[in-house]
């Protein structure tokens, strides 16, 4: 469904860039998905419009985007898993 | 207590001005200091150096030089001063390109110098980009603040990060930055090892930092107005005395330039220099990926 305009970090139901003058719930900037990957694991990761989150599957985290701004801080992400995942990061 | 701990930090033991404190301690304390200053980062920068931060940043970027299509990425960039001026320099260098382009193409149709116009306009800034990094939240507030306030937003984009673990692929910046920041991070063999690492082949690294003043007169009045005079300003303008006292003793704290050099090869970096600036103060060092 859509965001409303609170300004939150709810995101939009699609994962468009720019235009449309998007001023409240701010979609990522779409040329940063180009450079941005996983702090941890430096893998690459998959913006999931409906939670507006980018998430790595590998190690099961999912890191929030605030007005726009993603939060790359390690501590700040959230388990997508109803388990932990593995330890450590060092995954083949 | 200057000899001891020296940027590095080795091992759980860090500084905090001229505290002892453990490392994560310290990352907290920095990070308190800016959220508390944030706000009034700028007023600060220039009551403090009355003004003269501004032609540091200035003389930064024109040691970049950068041409239109340069990827840049600003670590600990915050309110965005690096990043606003590196737009300005690309746009003015683009301008001046479309109109040498115009002037010999005297001879265009009506309709060639139209297509042209739409051609260009698309691309004001040649398709460079800035990406702003910082690691804390209220400054990169202030900075997209800024840049919607000052109409700055084709090119830029900011994200929350941790210079000593940097969310972005290898070899992807042409220019990384990062300005009066590496003095505030915990492991800053880690933060220029990202660097290295972010940055293609050929690419730049640029620190601009707070550095050593060797002449002994020239040492004595500036220890003078940092310990007695700035922290009277943060407590004036700010309301914040501590956040600036440790500035000024991180500043105290920081390697001199010759060290810093070192560091900055040992981080893989080759053709290393640097430039002070009023004799020291600051400085400016440079390497390249190669």
């Amino acid at each position: 469904g859509q965001g409303l305009g609170s300004g939150s970090g709810s995101g939009q139901g699609q994962g468009q860039g720019q235009g449309l003058g998007s001023a409240r719930p701010q979609p990522l900037e779409p040329s940063l998905l180009r450079f941005l990957v996983c702090p941890l694991s430096k893998r690459p990761l998959r913006y999931e419009a409906a939670t507006n989150e980018l998430i790595n599957e590998e190690l099961g985290i999912a890191y929030p985007i605030i007005d726009g701004i993603p939060n790359m801080i390690p501590e700040a992400a959230r388990t997508t898993r109803k388990k932990p995942p593995a330890e450590d990061s060092k995954q083949p | 207590l200057c000899g001891s701990v020296r940027g590095l930090a080795a091992g759980p033991e860090a500084h905090f001005g001229f505290q002892s404190v453990t490392e994560a301690e310290r990352r907290e304390k920095i990070y308190q200091v800016f959220e508390s200053v944030a706000k009034k980062y700028d007023v600060m920068n220039d009551s403090m150096t009355l003004g003269i931060h501004r032609v540091w940043k200035d003389i930064l970027v024109h040691k970049m030089n950068p041409s239109p299509g340069t990827l840049l990425l600003d670590v600990a960039g915050g309110t965005g001063d690096i990043a606003f001026r590196f737009i300005n320099y690309v746009r003015s260098i683009r301008e001046r390109q479309l109109q040498r382009r115009l002037k010999h193409h005297q001879n265009l149709s009506w309709q060639e110098i139209f297509e042209s116009y739409q051609a260009d306009k698309s691309k004001s800034l040649g398709d460079s980009q800035v990406v702003v990094c910082d690691i804390n939240k209220e400054m990169l507030k202030v900075g997209k603040q800024k840049a919607e306030h000052l109409g700055y937003s084709e090119g830029l984009s900011w994200v929350l990060g941790d210079a000593e673990e940097l969310p972005f692929d290898d070899d992807k910046f042409d220019v990384y930055t990062i300005a009066f920041g590496i003095r505030n991070v915990t492991r800053i063999d880690l933060a220029l090892q990202e660097a290295y690492r972010v940055l293609k082949p050929g690419g730049r690294f640029l620190c601009l930092e707070f550095s050593h003043v060797s002449n002994p007169l020239l040492s004595r009045l500036y220890d003078l107005y940092s310990f007695q005079v700035i922290p009277v300003l943060g407590e004036v303008i700010a309301g914040d005395w501590k956040s600036y006292q440790y500035l000024v003793e991180s500043i105290r704290r920081f390697p001199p330039q010759e060290e810093l050099k070192a560091m900055i090869e040992d981080a893989g970096f080759l053709k290393v220099d640097y430039q002070n600036l009023n004799s020291g103060i600051v400085a400016i060092h440079s390497g390249f990926k190669l």
